[in-house]
């Protein structure tokens, strides 16, 4: 078979080219490449900053996007323009790195989701500014090694999730690359649901994370599998916990990646409380209404 | 287009693959493909960053150094 | 049907948006602007303006919200003032740069470290080298036409660029002057539907993205040509927007009382009213003196002004802005001074700052200018070349 010309058939039909300028085995846009048919082509994409636009650029569909300050904003400006000219059916899907979203544009996207935007908001979150060099966000876990953290960051992740889930907004979710099936069902859902809708997706990242490319998809995993990123789904209110890995230790996922080799055994304990509390947290409300 | 630079490429062992799908669903870049039963690279885009072979369950890929210019 | 009454100049502007048939307004509340958005507000409430109203949670997100409704496809307008115009100042490099058509009316206030609401013009004289076209109005009724104008300008197929009529804060926002908001269908017929020639977002025409190689040279170079096009664009809409319905503007400069004059004093903005008054009772009084209105600051009109030095021996530039630490005065002057530059026989030149932070600016003020124009004139030198005329004490008021 002619594997050139079948590949490049495939490229077309899944609305993305491959070989973008993304580090090897980055989770950007294979995220983008588990969802894009789920979406379809009736879709315009909104978004940029370094890594993001890595991988957006190889999308085919019709996209905007200015810098990582203007998360969401622009995007609600194109909702208005499409709501004013009557085509409500396009879908405006709004991407963001973890910078964009838990920094610098913070106040944008629960400006957004206060106003019930007609969006779905994604957060691609590999847990620092990396394409600028590995500097630290708002959402880094704590301890991660990074430039201007040398020594661990001092602060916790923050949730993204829980606070825009706060904001009252239709649906809410955490996804992962590890788990396809349980992503692409989320964006299937997200799809049908009008306002503002926010999936979160860690992605990760050999370059800032420190591991060998190879073992992308087995890090991201072990991340799920420790309940350091659990899958949930907070919908009209009401938290679903999607999936309950018999837990492994944080340690496995911790010694995984060199940027928390230099985490201290009472730390990671302090880690893996944290988790356990969380875990626990998690299961004794899924299925209840969380949101006041 | 501009070439890709590897140091590894993928390779695969066409007896031991058992057809799961699991190269082409984890492959970043989309250059793996489960076609016929028959694994195919696109070695155009292809980076060499190991995940497909990493993640098959059987070890039918393996990446084998790139040679020469 | 049109229809005429007091109407101050806020609500002057949400009539212009209205009958322009802008089609999403992303907007944040500054004063002295808010009236004219909480105007839009319940014109689309009353459902007198059909328009996507987009209540933003800051001026840095209205105009990111601008950018993507215009490119989306939708005739885009909104406004701010003062702090609100510096915070979104990294957004406002975008619909030049961008070749966005939005028209965003800067209701012109004071950015002052110690706060001030009242007018002068450091808010959109801040973005004078961004690419926006910028156009000065004196009252209501100005406001109001030159937005129509702005669409039609800005949504030209050989300019595509942002559009930013301005006028001061208090003195035309929120001072009534007699309006008539002209008829809806005949504005329709002035200022066809918006329909952008370089986007498509829409993804039934979508064809790839086309790829830009253009450096950052080759795109601000396309940009200033569009501004060189944009000065005759101007000139012209503003001819037949008066053809059409009877009013215009004189397009960049507005020679006022200049038949005899032999200097003059230039202004700009709600200013120019009571100068007006002022150059008409000294011209009674027999002096020369005439007044030069800077309607069109971006682009500047170069042409024109060296044109007008062959008729006059002496310009006196009121800059009612701070360009502190510059090379001689304030912003207007430095732009009038280049465009002297290369005459053999150049008029005297001078500067006065007045109005700063929004104080007013006297009838005794502008007798003062004017008669220190006129000495200049008159003596062959300049005495002043920045006359900082707020800080003096001029005696009582005429």
């Amino acid at each position: 078979m002619d594997t050139n010309k079948l590949f490049d058939e495939y490229y077309e039909k899944s609305l993305m080219q491959g070989g973008t300028t993304c580090c090897p085995g980055c989770g950007g846009p294979l995220f983008w490449r588990m969802i894009l048919d789920v979406l379809g082509p009736n879709t315009i994409l909104y978004g940029g900053g370094p890594c993001a636009g890595c991988a957006t650029r190889n999308i085919k569909l019709p996209k905007f996007g200015l810098h990582f300050s203007f998360v969401a904003d622009a995007a609600s400006g194109i909702v208005a323009a499409l709501a004013a000219k009557g085509r409500e059916d396009i879908i405006v899907v709004s991407g963001a790195g973890d910078g964009g979203t838990g920094d610098i544009s913070f106040g944008k996207v629960s400006a957004a989701a206060e106003r019930n935007e007609n969006m779905i908001q994604i957060c691609i979150d590999n847990e620092a500014y990396m394409n600028t060099g590995i500097q630290k966000s708002g959402l880094t876990p704590f301890g991660a090694w990074t430039t201007t953290t040398p020594l661990g960051k001092e602060a916790n992740k923050k949730e993204i999730p829980m606070i825009v889930a706060q904001h009252k907004v239709p649906y809410v979710a955490t996804s992962s690359v590890a788990y396809p099936r349980d992503l692409r069902a989320k964006v299937e859902k997200a799809k049908g649901i009008k306002g503002f809708r926010y999936i979160h997706n860690v992605m990760p990242c050999p370059t800032g994370w420190r591991f060998d490319p190879a073992k992308s998809i087995e890090v991201t995993k072990l991340m799920v599998d420790t309940w350091a990123w659990p899958l949930y789904e907070v919908e009209n209110g009401v938290l679903k916990v999607n999936v309950k890995p018999k837990q492994r230790p944080v340690e496995d996922y911790l010694k995984s990646q060199n940027r928390f080799r230099h985490l201290t055994d009472k730390q990671i304990e302090w880690v893996q409380g944290n988790i356990d509390e969380k875990r626990e947290m998690l299961l004794k409300n899924d299925g209840k209404k969380i949101i006041i | 287009m501009a070439s890709v630079v590897r140091a590894f490429r993928p390779v695969v062992d066409q007896e031991k693959c058992i057809g799961c799908g699991n190269c082409q669903t984890y492959c970043p870049e989309g250059t793996v493909m489960l076609r016929d039963g028959e694994v195919v690279f696109d070695y155009r885009f292809c980076k060499g960053c190991g995940v497909c072979a990493n993640e098959c369950p059987v070890d039918a890929i393996e990446m084998v150094r790139e040679v020469g210019g | 049907m049109s229809f005429t009454r007091m109407m101050e100049g806020n609500e002057a502007a949400a009539y212009g948006a209205m009958v322009s048939r802008a089609e999403v307004v992303p907007a944040y509340p500054i004063t002295p602007q808010t009236e004219l958005i909480s105007h839009i507000a319940t014109l689309i409430a009353e459902g007198k303006m059909r328009a996507e109203y987009i209540k933003v949670e800051g001026e840095h997100t209205a105009m990111a919200a601008a950018c993507g409704a215009s490119a989306a496809g939708a005739r885009v307008f909104t406004a701010s003032s003062s702090q609100g115009v510096a915070f979104m100042d990294e957004a406002l490099w975008m619909p030049p740069g961008r070749r966005l058509p939005i028209v965003m009316c800067f209701v012109n206030r004071s950015i002052a470290p110690l706060g001030s609401l009242r007018p002068d013009h450091n808010d959109s004289l801040l973005q004078r080298d961004k690419g926006w076209i910028q156009l000065y109005c004196e009252n209501s009724q100005e406001v109001l036409d030159t937005i129509i104008q702005a669409y039609k300008i800005a949504e030209d197929k050989n300019i595509y660029l942002p559009v930013a009529p301005c006028y001061d804060g208090y003195f035309v926002s929120a001072t009534a002057t007699v309006t008539t908001v002209p008829d809806q269908a005949e504005v329709d017929d002035f200022l066809p539907p918006y329909k952008h020639e370089m986007y498509n977002l829409m993804p039934e025409d979508y064809e790839g993205d086309s790829v830009s190689r253009r450096s950052i040279a080759e795109s601000r170079y396309e940009v200033q040509k569009a501004l060189d096009r944009a000065k005759t664009v101007i000139e012209e809409v503003d001819k037949d927007f008066g053809t059409k319905f009877g009013r215009s503007y004189d397009g960049f400069i507005e020679e006022y009382a200049c038949d005899d004059a032999e200097a003059v004093l230039m202004t700009m903005g709600s200013m120019t009213g009571t100068a007006k008054d002022v150059i008409d009772e000294m011209q009674a009084q027999g002096k020369k003196i005439g007044l030069l209105k800077l309607r069109g600051f971006r682009p500047f009109p170069t042409e024109e002004i060296r044109e007008l030095a062959k008729k006059y021996h002496a310009i006196g530039v009121v800059d009612r802005n701070s360009c502190l630490g510059s090379a001689g005065g304030g912003i207007v002057v430095q732009e009038v001074a280049r465009a002297l530059y290369p005459l053999d026989d150049r008029p005297k030149l001078m500067n006065f700052f007045v109005g700063l932070g929004g104080s007013d600016v006297t009838m005794r003020q502008i007798e003062y200018m004017a008669g220190k124009v006129l000495e200049a004139h008159e003596s062959g030198k300049v005495k002043d070349e920045v006359d900082w005329v707020e800080l003096r004490d001029l005696g009582p008021v005429m």
